[in-house]
């Protein structure tokens, strides 16, 4: 059979579906700086523009290889559309991605979510790149995401109104995350609408790192599988840090798919798992693709050593840092499609 | 009456129990009945952020339970610190504490500072979002031994080497530590870090580990 498109490859995959080799994609940040400087655009300004948006993401993933466009970028148009001021580090020389430095609200009481925030703040442009990727990238599927409740009550309030909230205002921690899980159903819904081919709900604030698994199955499993029952397939729930001891329950909150970070070991996440589950991570998103002192064959073992440790796809565990160093890069998307040949533990071949 | 005993107990016991007013009421108690205030710091709100960190280490407490212990000990802490002579504060050091530009998130770095505080630094904290050059400038203005930043995300985390690049040029005495959710071991290793504390939590755990070797140098001397 002849090789697949990149659409058909991960829409297969999301299905699982029999594929030609894995892919490399994401449901989290994908823009790297050649993709970025090739649309000719400053990464401060990718944020704010539908076109630069849609052009900055498709010149990435051809540019590398990826098979798959994620947008937004950053986690502050929600909260933006809510009223806050984002700072865009216009005059940095880093690249740095848009934050909320002040938020208006102290309280959870205060917290309102406007009706159709979708057609607020900046928030419509993700409609408008989405069909501008759709019309001059068709072979490209387009991932977009949406914050989980916790991590995105971290964008509109201090995350200790919260994270103490959790023991001394039980019932408002509740009412708040409620009513941002009826905002992330909406936008999400809207998204797929727009034409977005896969969902991704990420919430890494709740990592066992941080919130213990008791902490998790009380608030946040209940919200995420209320979520993900809103949107329609394909839909992955991903969550960075410790993630071992909340595999069982991330299994069970209705996703198509799973994805994690470094900090979880694939091979014993396999294990919990088991094969059917659909469980893809989880590239080292800065020592593997960023750090100049990496050779080149560290990044193709790593790349390796993760499909042979049971992934069904190569998913950066975060954000692709966008200073890539491109050989390194390059070397694990096609590492990923040379190795990916044979069937994964979920997923089989054509 | 409590004894001496009775009363570290309570404020240990509170600061484990994150009951901030028991904390309070004790550590007032403590000094109305004339007990030297650092000891209470030290044997009383410190030991208990140890127990506090062990319980953190077994997976007991996680991060909401630590940020309660932290308001806690803070609680006794406003107390007590400003009755402790100088002369009397174990150490005489100073640290610039702050989360790296780009980051809006300061939850390990407050819990890092709050174990700068209790161990009795002076701590110079340049808040979040702090531009790179503002960890040189406040390092040279002071003349602090220790320079601590956090990062939440990978995202912002690079701007650490080049902070750190700046001050060693500068002073390359200046021991720095590095913090927050995407800075493993290896990463610090490459920066050229001298310290790295792997989450708020962990942060929680080498700090307080910090303080215990304080509080057994404390005992000895």
């Amino acid at each position: 059979m002849a090789e697949l498109t990149p659409k058909e490859r991960v829409m297969r995959l999301l299905k699982k579906e029999p594929i030609d080799t894995m892919p490399f994609f994401s449901g989290m940040g994908m823009v790297v700086m050649p993709g970025i400087e090739k649309s000719g655009f400053n990464f401060a300004t990718v944020h704010t523009s539908a076109e630069r948006m849609a052009w900055s993401a498709i010149h990435s993933a051809k540019l590398m290889n990826f098979d798959c466009v994620v947008i937004p970028y950053d986690m502050t148009m929600e909260s933006e559309a809510m009223g806050n001021t984002i700072s865009l580090y216009e005059d940095s020389e880093d690249i740095l991605y848009p934050t909320i430095p002040n938020k208006i609200w102290s309280t959870m009481d205060e917290v309102v979510v406007p009706d159709k925030i979708w057609e607020k703040g900046r928030l419509p442009i993700l409609k408008e790149a989405i069909k501008i990727i759709k019309e001059n990238a068709p072979e490209l599927p387009i991932g977009c995401w949406q914050l989980g409740p916790f991590t995105q009550a971290g964008q509109i309030l201090e995350l200790d109104v919260m994270l103490k909230g959790v023991f001394k205002q039980k019932e408002k921690v509740g009412e708040t995350l409620d009513k941002l899980s009826d905002m992330i159903i909406g936008i999400g819904q809207h998204l797929q609408e727009a034409g977005c081919d896969y969902i991704v709900l990420r919430e890494p604030g709740v990592a066992a790192d941080l919130l213990s698994p008791k902490t998790f199955k009380e608030f946040i499993q209940p919200r995420l599988t209320r979520i993900l029952a809103g949107w329609k397939s394909p839909k992955l729930l991903h969550i960075c840090g410790k993630t071992e001891p909340l595999l069982s329950m991330m299994a069970e909150c209705g996703a198509d798919g799973l994805t994690v970070d470094i900090k979880c070991d694939v091979r014993k996440g396999r294990e919990i798992l088991g094969p059917d589950v659909l469980f893809m991570g989880n590239l080292d998103t800065y020592t593997m693709t960023c750090d100049e002192k990496t050779p080149v064959q560290t990044s193709i073992d790593h790349i390796k050593d993760m499909i042979d440790g049971g992934v069904d796809a190569v998913m950066p565990g975060c954000d692709l840092w966008p200073a890539i160093i491109e050989e390194n890069m390059k070397a694990c998307v096609d590492t990923t499609h040379e190795h990916g040949k044979k069937a994964s533990p979920a997923v089989g071949r054509l | 009456m409590a004894t001496k005993e009775e009363l570290l107990e309570k404020l240990k016991e509170g600061v484990v129990e994150y009951e901030e007013d028991t904390v309070k009421e004790a550590s007032q108690q403590w000094l109305d009945d004339g007990y030297v205030a650092l000891d209470g710091i030290m044997d009383g709100l410190a030991a208990g952020m140890e127990i506090v960190g062990d319980l953190y280490d077994k997976n007991e407490y996680f991060v909401p339970e630590v940020l309660m212990c932290a308001d806690a000990l803070y609680g006794g802490l406003a107390i007590l610190r400003p009755h402790v002579p100088d002369s009397e504060e174990g150490i005489n050091a100073q640290v610039v504490i702050g989360s790296i530009q780009g980051d809006v998130h300061d939850i390990g770095k407050n819990l890092v500072k709050m174990m700068f505080d209790v161990a009795g630094w002076d701590v110079h904290d340049l808040g979040r979002d702090v531009p790179l050059e503002n960890f040189v400038e406040e390092q040279l203005r002071t003349d602090s031994e220790v320079v601590a930043m956090s990062a939440m995300m990978t995202t912002t985390m690079l701007g650490m080497k080049k902070v750190i690049a700046m001050i060693k040029e500068k002073n390359p005495d200046v021991a720095i530590m590095l913090g927050g959710a995407p800075v493993t071991k290896d990463v610090a290793n490459l920066f050229g870090a001298d310290g790295y504390a792997e989450s708020a939590g962990n942060a929680v755990s080498e700090g307080i580990k910090m303080i215990g070797r304080l509080r057994e140098m404390r005992a000895k001397g």
